[in-house]
């Protein structure tokens, strides 16, 4: 599975909507996540990429696809190391 | 260790607890505080029912309790939820931020299968001994679906502590029926009618002491709203009344013995302190919140509460229940 589905399903299993809603357009207000799910979120794909997302970063994500470009740059960046 | 009057009424709270009940009580917070604190009582943590545990942050007021998880994971709520998890302890009890109390229960706890959002379960007591309220506060924007598990909570807590064996619920709405009320009402109102529970449709405001439900279902800011304003119509009802009766003492002192012995609004209140605060329903474990303004017997009351429910098993007769209703049955 690649990053962008494993976030997908994150978020989708802390915010209880339907994955399929979830594009990259999405902002965290149309799938109805508040601050709690997005923090929830935040952690959870911290855990699970091993990478960390300061809160000045998070702030400036607009929609899902910024949430996504930014941890999969993450992970590249982390690989190369 | 929050609380308007922490550390000083929630440690003489705890001291009281353990005087008069058999129960083990970790206060978590700034060591070196607790300790002087607990001196003052001529308590020592060594080799008393009474133990310390450091935690050297803290989320004040102002804070936003979301800081809990990122920010601050090692805040004495924080602490604690974390214990309860290990299971180094059975039941959370914090007087301060409700809000980070709930964060921390649910991110360091964690929620019972199937339950979104904790929510604050109330009996209404006097007026109406046989109604619950879903959610007191816990919740102020909901998702239709949560009024469901509010539902199944309220109705364990109605079967629970109420005796009630098939409690009615009812929606609580601006109008009876089906269209009345905000989005989120309305797609409640169709889940609950379809969801094989004991639902009797909406209820309006009007009705909520009448006793035609047992289980008011609604979200925690209209929950909270009704909740402080209930409480407070005792007090001030007493006023009022001794105000109007100012210039006619034989009634006036009557009046006030009216309140006193009879009258059960003044219990209203009694009954919230005897509680001592309310417990979250639908974290996996007892997490019991209180005011922030508790005093030290609201404090010791609250500490008993929170045993009573882990002797109780509220937290498995939940699971068990939403297990049931998941599989068909009805809860």
């Amino acid at each position: 599975m690649n990053i962008e589905e494993q976030i997908k399903d994150i978020l989708a299993r802390i915010t209880r909507v339907d994955k399929s809603i979830i594009t990259r357009q999405s902002t965290f207000k149309e799938i109805k996540a508040d601050s709690l799910d997005v923090v929830q979120a935040l952690v959870a794909v911290e855990e699970t990429f091993g990478i960390e997302i300061p809160d000045e970063e998070a702030q400036k994500f607009q929609n899902f696809g910024d949430f996504v470009t930014y941890v999969e740059n993450k992970v590249a960046q982390g690989q190369k190391v | 260790m929050g609380g308007d009057y922490a550390p000083q009424e929630i440690v003489k709270g705890a001291v009281l607890a353990a005087q008069k009940d058999d129960v083990e009580i970790f206060l978590v917070g700034t060591a070196n505080v607790l300790e002087k604190e607990l001196a003052k009582h001529k308590f020592t943590a060594n080799g008393s029912s009474i133990h310390i545990v450091g935690a050297s942050e803290f989320i004040n007021e102002n804070e936003s309790p979301v800081d809990v998880i990122r920010r601050k994971p090692n805040c004495s709520v924080a602490v604690a939820a974390k214990m309860v998890k290990s299971g180094e302890a059975d039941a959370l009890f914090s007087a301060g931020s409700s809000g980070a109390a709930a964060i921390s229960a649910i991110q360091f706890i964690g929620m019972v299968d199937g339950v979104y959002r904790p929510a604050l379960v109330g009996s209404l007591g006097s007026f109406a001994p046989n109604t619950v309220m879903v959610d007191l506060g816990a919740n102020v924007d909901c998702k239709p679906y949560q009024f469901l598990t509010f539902a199944i909570a309220g109705s364990v807590y109605a079967k629970r502590f109420l005796g009630i064996s098939d409690p009615k619920i009812a929606l609580l709405s601006t109008g009876s029926e089906e269209s009345k009320g905000n989005d989120a009402v309305r797609e409640a109102y169709s889940l609950l009618k379809n969801s094989g529970l004991n639902f009797v449709g909406n209820i309006e405001g009007g009705d909520i002491l009448t006793g035609k439900a047992n289980v008011i279902v609604c979200d925690g800011f209209v929950g909270n709203v009704l909740l402080k304003f209930y409480e407070s119509i005792g007090a001030y009802a007493q006023v009022w009344i001794e105000r109007k009766l100012r210039k006619h003492p034989p009634l006036r002192a009557l009046a006030r013995l009216l309140f006193k012995r009879l009258f059960p609004a003044t219990k209203i209140s009694r009954e919230t302190e005897k509680q001592g605060g309310g417990i979250l329903w639908g974290i996996d474990g007892v997490v019991k919140i209180a005011h922030g303004a508790s005093r030290a017997p609201q404090i010791a009351n609250a500490i008993e509460s929170a045993k009573e429910a882990v002797k109780a098993g509220v937290v498995e007769t939940l699971k068990s229940e939403l297990v049931r209703f998941n599989q068909g049955g009805k809860s």
